[in-house]
């Protein structure tokens, strides 16, 4: 074990006096997060289109809310069963669910100021959006109200509704009853002879609607990225392990096209605890890259791990993936050229493929399902499931399996084929 | 402390070491000379462990084999080809190649020191090989062949492409190992090398060991005759029944006994103005045993 310490240490000590495998293993990653996460998140909330459910609710009331909420260009608005739009905001697909519900009618008139009441479910980390939001739904119903007013018909279809739910009031006696029909019946034909241009312009306000909007938390919601960072962080750490499998693969190489595994080959070492020594200078690198480069992004950028055990099990097992597809590619070829030429090609492939470019959420079914072939796809999968999809350790153990699988064979195929090819 | 028993090692079609067979002793120097591909590194390569023999036997300390990483913390080996870490300090690269010999803490140190003074590089420990000439470079791949104080030492061709400074110094060390006991096997396809520092030489070719002995027995036996060049003195008669043929007033001959024959001349009282033997070099004895030279 100290012979194999002794072999990390020193390829540790190697990569560090390596500026250009550093810009690749730990510079490079962090520009891509810092780049695209600033590229995504850009205009902030207020230019992107939020994603809301409203549910489904056929009365007038509501539809004539709906109709306004709809005017809004920033509001992607469509229509659910309140348990489907809950579970979409807490899968993160959607950012809210609105919930119009409409006062007793019996209750609410134009005399006694109507209570209709508005339900928000929104995950409680989109503090940003909870505002914004709040003042889209209140402008929305306020702009109703007015046009109530402001358009006889609305008015008189209100005032007769009104009409109606006087006769079956509380606390009225029959002549209070009486004139005020009266005086409804007067008005009535008053309003109906107005003009509606004039009345259009009449002004309105809000003497008698008041709304009672309230925002309820979505239970146990943390799921979804709550800012571009959490996805780009992710991205990060796979391209801070594909710059370290690069590196340590291109180290095996020149170790062997410098003569110095020969020298290693001599000493009293077995060749399993020589590339182990590689294999745990990788291993460690990729874990001290990741960690720093996800401490980064914790602390500067408030990407917020929701799980520190899982991210912490998602990296190892990264790492050890990439310790696997590192041997696997130190024996593409014998010479430099050959390994990072082929090597880099296929990392990026399957970074391409795996969510390294293009994050996972954003990709067309079919790449999706390519993707599963990727190394990279179940990192990142593990990575924000750590951070914003809310595994459990349940949800952990598929991606972890396969990345350690991956490793296991990896380094297997890696090591004989190293073997083979010396003899 | 060392035993070689008819080693050999095919690379497809050519065979590359036949049947290599020689012992060295402690405290001696054996040379393997012969021309490039003659087989040298690949017999040294074989006797560290790191080639597998297609045939024969390696037997360090009576009976141990190569293969086994205990015998091989008793090897150290210089390869041909640097194996150093460029991006490494001197002492760097010491350090690291003492700790995977096992060795740690005081031990390490001063095993690094004596190393550093071995190979004269103690002023530039703290430097990277990269910036280091090639002989500093060369000292430093022969000192780290030492750094674990091996009692065996293999050195294939350690003066390749060094400046006369630090080849004179490299021959300066490999006296050092020889009076310390160390047995050392020394590659080379300069026959000045090996007529220097070798007790004992095996002159290889095309991986057979032509013959192997002590330098002068070798020149002894297939050297030949040697070539003496007599000046005499042009205003003396010269006799006409001398050995050899005149030209001027120069005396040549050829013997297999030049000091016998050069004795006899002078006790006929002739002047001697200068003397010059030319005796017969192992590039001689490799030419009379191949028919052709070591370097073409
Ligand atoms: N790994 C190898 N594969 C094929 N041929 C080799 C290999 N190593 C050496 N040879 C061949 O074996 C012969 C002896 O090589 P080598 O031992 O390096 O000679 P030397 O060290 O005496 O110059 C040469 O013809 C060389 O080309
Ligand atoms: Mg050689």
């Amino acid at each position: 074990m100290h012979a194999v310490f002794t072999l990390a240490l020193k390829d540790i000590l190697q990569l560090w006096r390596n500026k250009f495998g550093l810009f690749w293993v730990i510079a490079f990653p962090l520009l891509m997060a810092l780049f695209f996460g600033s590229i995504f998140s850009g205009g902030g909330s207020a230019v992107r289109t939020m994603k809301i459910a409203f549910i489904e609710n056929q009365s007038s009331d509501a539809q004539a809310f709906l109709a306004e909420l709809q005017r809004s260009e920033v509001l992607d608005i469509r229509p659910m069963s309140l348990d489907s739009a809950r579970a979409s905001v807490a899968r993160g697909r959607l950012t809210a669910y609105i919930q119009f519900i409409q006062a007793d009618a019996r209750q609410a008139s134009v005399w006694s100021p109507s209570k209709d009441s508005i339900q928000v479910g929104i995950d409680p980390s989109r503090k940003a959006e909870a505002g914004y939001l709040q003042g889209l739904i209140s402008q929305a119903y306020f702009a109703r109200i007015s046009r109530k007013f402001t358009d006889p018909q609305e008015f008189r279809k209100e005032m007769n509704r009104s009409l109606e739910s006087m006769d079956s009031a509380y606390g009225l006696s029959a002549e209070q009853k009486g004139l005020l029909r009266g005086a409804f019946t007067q008005l009535d034909t008053f309003m109906s002879s107005v003009n509606a241009a004039d009345s259009a312009s009449a002004h309105a306000g809000n003497p008698f609607g008041s709304l009672n909007l309230s925002f309820t938390d979505v239970a146990n919601v943390t799921v979804g990225p709550r800012s571009s960072w959490e996805i780009t962080f992710p991205q990060s750490l796979l391209w801070a392990l594909i710059g370290c499998a690069a590196t340590f693969a291109l180290s095996i190489v020149m170790e062997r096209t410098h003569g110095t595994y020969l020298r290693l080959r001599l000493a009293p070492i077995s060749r399993l605890q020589i590339l182990a020594g590689k294999g745990l200078a990788c291993f460690l690198s990729c874990v001290f890259v990741c960690t720093t480069l996800m401490a980064f992004g914790a602390i500067v950028f408030h990407v917020k791990i929701s799980s520190v055990v899982l991210m912490s099990l998602a990296i190892i097992s990264a790492a050890f993936c990439f310790v696997g597809m590192m041997m696997l590619i130190s024996v593409l070829g014998k010479s430099e050229r050959t390994v990072m030429g082929s090597g880099w090609s296929i990392l990026l492939i399957f970074s391409m493929i795996g969510g390294g470019m293009v994050p996972l959420m954003f990709m067309p079914p079919w790449i999706a399902s390519l993707s599963n072939l990727s190394p990279m796809k179940w990192c990142v999968l593990a990575f924000e499931g750590a951070i914003w999809r809310g595994f459990a350790f349940a949800d952990m153990i598929l991606p972890l399996a396969i990345l350690w699988s991956i490793g296991f064979v990896g380094f297997f195929i890696g090591t004989i084929v190293l073997i083979k090819s010396e003899s | 402390m060392l035993t070689v028993k008819n080693l050999s090692k095919r690379f497809g079609s050519l065979t590359a070491v036949d049947s290599v067979s020689f012992r060295v002793q402690p405290g001696e120097v054996f040379g393997l000379l012969g021309p490039n591909g003659a087989g040298k590194s690949t017999t040294i390569n074989m006797i560290v462990g790191v080639l597998v023999p297609d045939g024969g036997a390696v037997e360090i300390n009576s009976g141990g084999s190569p293969v086994d990483p205990g015998v091989r913390r008793n090897i150290g080996n210089a390869p041909q080809s640097l194996a150093i870490y460029g991006d490494l300090t001197a002492e760097e690269n010491l350090r690291f190649f003492g700790r995977l010999y096992g060795l740690t803490g005081a031990r390490l140190r001063e095993r690094v020191d004596w190393s550093l003074e071995l190979a004269a590089l103690t002023d530039r420990k703290g430097d990277r090989v990269d910036v280091f000439s090639g002989g500093m470079q060369r000292r430093l791949n022969l000192a780290c062949a030492l750094v674990h104080d091996p009692s065996l030492v293999l050195l294939d061709e350690p003066t390749a492409g060094v400046d006369p400074q630090s080849r004179n110094m490299i021959f300066e060390k490999i006296e050092l190992m020889k009076s310390e006991g160390r047995a050392v096997v020394y590659t080379t396809h300069y026959m000045e090398e090996a007529q220097r520092l070798c007790d004992r030489v095996a002159i290889i070719d095309h991986g057979r060991i032509l013959d192997l002995d002590s330098v002068d027995a070798l020149i002894d036996r297939h050297g030949g005759i040697s070539n003496i060049t007599i000046e005499l003195d042009p205003d003396a008669a010269i006799p006409t029944d001398l050995p050899g043929r005149i030209e001027d007033h120069f005396l040549r001959l050829e013997s297999d006994r030049p000091l016998e024959q050069i004795a006899q001349i002078s006790a006929r009282g002739l002047v001697f103005r200068s003397l010059h033997v030319e005796r017969p070099d192992l590039e001689r004895v490799f030419l009379n045993l191949t028919g052709r030279r070591l370097r073409d």
